[in-house]
């Protein structure tokens, strides 16, 4: 082919033209941001006026134990939830495939839709739930399983689970449609083999369906990873700006606080943001380390 | 010759349209649109929408959107619009008094300068005037008092076995206490409804004691007779049970109106939302604020809230919000007199405009109340006595801080009272950096 040809650079020139509005909304929305945000990182600012300050703000972090325990919130709900979570999932997506054959696009419906509710929606409904003369507590005391109410989001420990229970609640069946494709691509006679080999079914799952699914598994593990890291609307709507007492205070909820809330400091919260990107990154290439590579063997 | 004629036929038309189009331009005012964010509609909507009654009648092109915005969105929303340059700002807007110094200090242009478009701020009562005086300037229109009282439930103290006039008079706290502990022994009523995640208990206490959080260089100083005395009374009414707990605005609102409380600790803007059960009628009493004894300077008065409007200089309709303003809040004329005298009735909203203290309704008995007590009386009379609070710049931040370490206070986790100010002080100086 003619490399200098006017229909090459015609061809040439064409595609420059398709991909031109894909790199200026590039640079307008992802490029043009991040440099600013360079900017701000370097300043110490109050409302409309700022100073340079360096790297003053990573010093403040350093002493800010308040956001180190937001970052460690994050921390136990990714240890706890995202595991719980999978499992759950995994074990859903089995049953629905090999169990529940009637129905079974039903059942994929309900499990699916909570995570396509609105996240603040979802977030004041559980608030209702679990406020001390609120839908779960009435139940517990009228089935005589309670016979004092619990204050389940001014406690602590509490307000953790709930927020736990509410995250599981709207991403298992997300992550379990994932899994249900992920199982139609195992091939059935294995676990005719096994059978026959006389695995039980639960040998069968954790020998067999586990490994297989370890790419989708590394898949969920990584978004939800990251996700996570960055979970805002339920520690603001449900437990209200962390409560109780900072209890449910995520990262980003910590920036959201530094920037809006009581101090109009967008250069610390802009450099509060990196560091959650830095470890979201730390945390995605562990993952894909630990898992992919063992998939590939 | 004809095509002549007709060029300046055709120009003739032209001009007769302009002229028109010019002169009608100048007879009719154009019609404007001011927009207006506020929280509960109830009673900061109700009020706007009486001033708009009144204005109307005299501009009949101005037409007002009063947008709702709940209490804790309204901040965060303009603080976002101010940064993006004034985008999407309304024209009036209202600002919680404790909340003006934060923006005036970080936003210095933003707000447009009332006094000198010509408002007469002799005529507002002078705590509402400070906080937004910044130099020569001043920037809002005061709007309401958040003259506070005890509000108990005369049905409640009946059943208890007590005469509810023996408890209408300034009490101690000890004396409150008291109270409460017959009151829940008898009918199972915790005494106070509590907001858990909120600040606002304990700021009236300190608040009523002549207390500070700041020191006059505007620093944290929480360490002073007046906070840890209210402390420790807050931490009493807890342990004996006398505090229901709820968490929010709604849940507690639900508590003391559904009769899981016999009372709470709150101010006068609160006549609204009492009234809005009609089942209760009869039943609600106020009384003075309770006493902290031990500390000089204390009174029998305090002060929740209260806000003020406030016009951004950027608005789009600036002028006409100004003149709104000017002629409805700020002005004695009889219209809106009859202004202040109806958002009294009507929804509890006692205007700090003094010429307007005078009106029929502030002095009425209110048949709502139990006796027919005039309650709007007995709360102009406390606003007399409201120590000063200084709120500064950084009030949010120091409000976190503090209630958060109360409510670990009340679960334990702290034992004594120095500890509880201690985080709250450590919470406050690595969360605002300083």
């Amino acid at each position: 082919m003619n490399k200098r040809g006017s229909y090459y650079r015609y061809l040439n020139r064409f595609g420059w033209l398709c991909i031109t509005p894909a790199i200026v909304f590039f640079l307008i929305f992802m490029a043009y941001p991040i440099l600013s945000s360079l900017y701000y990182m370097t300043r110490k600012w109050k409302g409309a006026s700022n100073t340079f300050v360096g790297l003053g703000n990573f010093v403040r972090m350093s002493g800010d134990s308040f956001f180190w325990q937001a970052v460690g919130h994050n921390f136990i709900y990714m240890a706890i939830q995202i595991p719980l979570m999978i499992l759950l999932a995994l074990l859903l997506a089995v049953i629905l495939n090999q169990g529940i054959k009637r129905l079974r696009g039903a059942f994929r419906t309900v499990f699916f839709l909570p995570c396509v509710t609105s996240l603040v929606a979802y977030s004041v409904l559980f608030r209702i739930l679990f406020q001390t003369n609120g839908l779960l507590n009435n139940l517990l005391i009228n089935s005589h399983i309670l016979s004092e109410p619990i204050a389940y989001l001014a406690n602590p420990f509490w307000a953790n689970v709930t927020i736990i229970l509410a995250l599981t609640w709207r991403w298992t069946g997300y992550n379990m449609v994932f899994f249900l494709v992920g199982l139609q691509n195992i091939d059935t006679e294995i676990y005719e083999a096994a059978e026959v080999d006389g695995a039980s079914k639960a040998r069968q799952f954790f020998r067999i369906t586990m490994p297989l699914l370890l790419p989708v598994i590394l898949f969920s593990a990584v978004t939800s990873t990251s996700g996570t890291m960055q979970l805002f609307d339920e520690p603001n709507i449900l437990t209200t700006m962390g409560g109780p007492a900072n209890a449910t205070m995520t990262a980003s909820l910590y920036i959201y606080r530094q920037a809006f809330v009581t101090n109009s400091d967008f250069g610390y919260a802009t450099a509060l943001s990196y560091v959650v990107v830095l470890i979201s990154g730390i945390f995605a290439y562990i993952q894909i380390r630990f898992l992919g590579n063992r998939g590939e063997k | 010759m004809k095509k002549g004629f007709k060029i300046a036929l055709a120009l003739l038309v032209v001009a007769a349209f302009v002229c028109i189009g010019v002169t009608s331009c100048s007879n009719k005012p154009k019609p404007s649109k001011v927009t207006i964010w506020c929280w509960d509609p109830n009673f900061n909507g109700y009020s706007m929408k009486a001033a708009e009654a009144v204005y109307v009648k005299t501009h009949p092109e101005v037409t007002f959107d009063i947008v709702d915005i709940p209490n804790d969105q309204i901040e965060p929303k303009i603080e976002a619009a101010l940064q993006a340059n004034g985008a999407g700002l309304p024209d009036i807007a209202l600002v919680q008094d404790f909340s003006i110094e934060k923006f005036l200090q970080n936003y210095p242009k933003a707000f447009a300068d009332l006094k000198a478009a010509g408002i007469d701020y002799s005529k507002f009562a002078p705590y509402k005037v400070g906080p937004m005086t910044v130099g020569k300037s001043i920037y809002g229109i005061p709007f309401d008092t958040g003259s506070t009282g005890l509000w108990l439930r005369a049905d409640y103290i009946k059943k208890a076995g007590l005469k509810p006039e023996d408890y209408q008079k300034p009490m101690t706290w000890a004396q409150v206490i008291k109270l409460g502990e017959i009151v829940k022994a008898k009918t199972g009523k915790p005494l106070f409804a509590y907001e858990s995640d909120s600040f606002d208990t304990l700021r009236i206490m300190v608040q009523s004691s002549g207390g500070q959080f700041f020191n006059d260089k505007g620093e944290l100083d929480i360490n002073s007779d007046a906070v840890k005395k209210s402390l420790v009374i807050l931490k009493e009414l807890n342990d004996k049970g006398l505090l229901f707990m709820a968490e929010g605005w709604s849940n507690w609102v639900n508590a003391l109106n559904n009769d899981q409380s016999a009372g709470f600790l709150d101010a006068i803007w609160m006549v609204g939302t009492v009234k809005s059960k009609p089942e209760n009628k009869g039943k609600w009493m106020v009384v003075p604020t309770p006493l902290l004894e031990g500390v000089p300077g204390a009174a029998n008065a305090s002060n929740n809230g209260g806000s003020s409007w406030f016009v951004f200089d950027k608005a789009a309709n600036k002028k006409v919000a100004i003149d709104f303003l000017k002629s409805v809040w700020a002005s004695d004329s009889p219209d809106s007199l009859a202004f202040y005298n109806d958002i009294l009735k009507a929804c509890g909203a006692m205007g700090t405009f003094l010429p307007s203290q005078s009106q029929p309704n502030y002095t009425a008995q209110d048949d709502f109340f139990y006796g027919n007590q005039a309650v709007f009386k007995d709360f102009s009379s406390w606003m007399a006595k409201v120590p000063t609070l200084k709120y500064t710049a950084n009030y949010n931040s120091m409000r976190t801080a503090v209630y958060n370490a109360t409510l670990l206070f009340f679960q334990g986790k702290y034992k004594t009272v120095d500890e509880t100010l201690a985080a709250a002080s450590k919470e406050y100086k690595q969360t605002t950096g300083q």
